[in-house]
């Protein structure tokens, strides 16, 4: 096995711009209206990835070859996506020939048409908030204190953290309930930070994206919490489907 | 607000973890694939185990929580008179149903043994 059939995305069946594209082996094998959009790809850098993903969230390295493949899948995704709708698919998805993919789309016609119409029109956006202060305040207690003195200005400076907290978690909430408010549909992130106070992607109608950024600017405003806005992209987090396929089963592993 | 940016670590959280899965016999198996996916999930479940962890720590540290090592005892005791009951339970039932067991005079039956 040395070249296989890599799909990205399923879209509706269009003309693909291939000038968009970062690779012109990218094409579109389409059945009634629908598109799933594939390459044919050398599989041998696929199977030969070692890269520990943990490490490679947290010490991105662009020359990495996980990061170069990753990377590519979200370029052609988001070259259709410039587009059209899209359903991005896991990356990784590699089917055994055009038959493969027509089948894929055959079988799943409705629901991949009922999920497109669902995020046309929609980009996702990531959102996290932080504490804009840090919890834990500074406690090396001055010298000299009574003993008196030194509980008062420890329960002080506990309300102080509690309060702290408490006011990051509230303008947390109201920020999530805000943006919720603006979105079709909302999914909390694993957190990547105990720090995190918010870590969700929404899937926001375009013509509500200006508003949507008003509420994440308002609530940075109030000052409680920190905002990180990462977007617009291809609705990842919304396209949750698992498509089984039927026929024979054949898992065919790196020669 | 830091501003909109696509991090390299949101880009592979997405692309990894993210998006249509085909089941099936359509899909070629790369193993290396699989083996990531899964362990960039085992990742981003233990990162979610570190921030419940980590958001309660407030209640765990016994400076901010003078009642932490309380509860910790507390805890500890209520729990182990709960499972003692369990235990006991248990036990009842294990009789019993070896009792069953011994009046049907059924062979205990292989797994797998049967198609």
């Amino acid at each position: 096995m040395s070249r296989g059939l890599c799909a990205y995305a399923i879209t509706r069946e269009h003309v693909l711009d291939l000038a968009g594209l970062p690779d012109p082996e990218v094409r579109l094998i389409t059945h009634r209206g629908l598109g799933l959009v594939v390459a044919d790809v050398d599989l041998a850098p696929y199977a030969d990835l070692d890269t520990d993903p943990a490490r490679a969230m947290d010490e991105p390295a662009e020359d990495d070859p996980l990061v170069v493949l990753a990377r590519r899948h979200d370029a052609v995704v988001r070259a259709v996506f410039e587009r059209q709708p899209v359903l991005p698919l896991r990356f990784g998805t590699v089917l055994r020939d055009p038959d493969a993919a027509a089948r894929l789309l055959a079988d799943h016609h409705e629901l991949a048409s009922r999920e497109l119409d669902r995020v046309a029109g929609h980009r996702e956006w990531g959102v996290r908030a932080r504490h804009a202060r840090p919890v834990k305040p500074d406690d090396t207690p001055p010298a000299g204190l009574s003993g008196t003195e030194y509980l008062a200005r420890r329960r002080a400076r506990l309300a102080a953290t509690e309060h702290t907290k408490r006011r990051g978690s509230e303008a947390a909430e109201a920020l999530h309930a805000a943006l919720a408010g603006r979105a079709t549909d909302t999914v909390p992130r694993p957190r990547r930070s105990p720090a995190l106070l918010l870590d969700a992607a929404y899937l926001v109608p375009t013509a509500q994206e200006p508003a949507f950024h008003a509420e994440v600017e308002r609530q940075c405003d109030v000052g409680e919490v920190i905002v990180d806005v990462t977007g617009p992209w291809p609705p990842y987090s919304f396209a949750r489907l698992e498509l089984p396929a039927d026929g024979r089963a054949e898992a065919i592993t790196h020669a | 607000m830091d501003g909109s940016s696509s991090s390299l670590a949101d880009v592979l959280e997405r692309v990894l973890d993210k998006g249509i899965v085909i089941v099936g016999d359509i899909a070629i198996n790369v193993v290396d694939i699989e083996l990531l996916t899964l362990r960039l999930r085992l990742f981003i479940a233990s990162a979610q185990t570190a921030r419940e962890m980590g958001m309660d720590w407030w209640t765990g540290d016994p400076f901010f929580s003078p009642h932490a090592a309380n509860r910790g005892v507390e805890a500890a005791r209520e729990p182990a008179g709960e499972l003692e009951e369990q235990n006991s339970l248990l036990r009842g039932r294990i009789t019993e149903l070896e009792q069953m067991l011994g009046e049907r005079d059924v062979a205990p039956v292989e797994r797998g043994a049967q198609p």
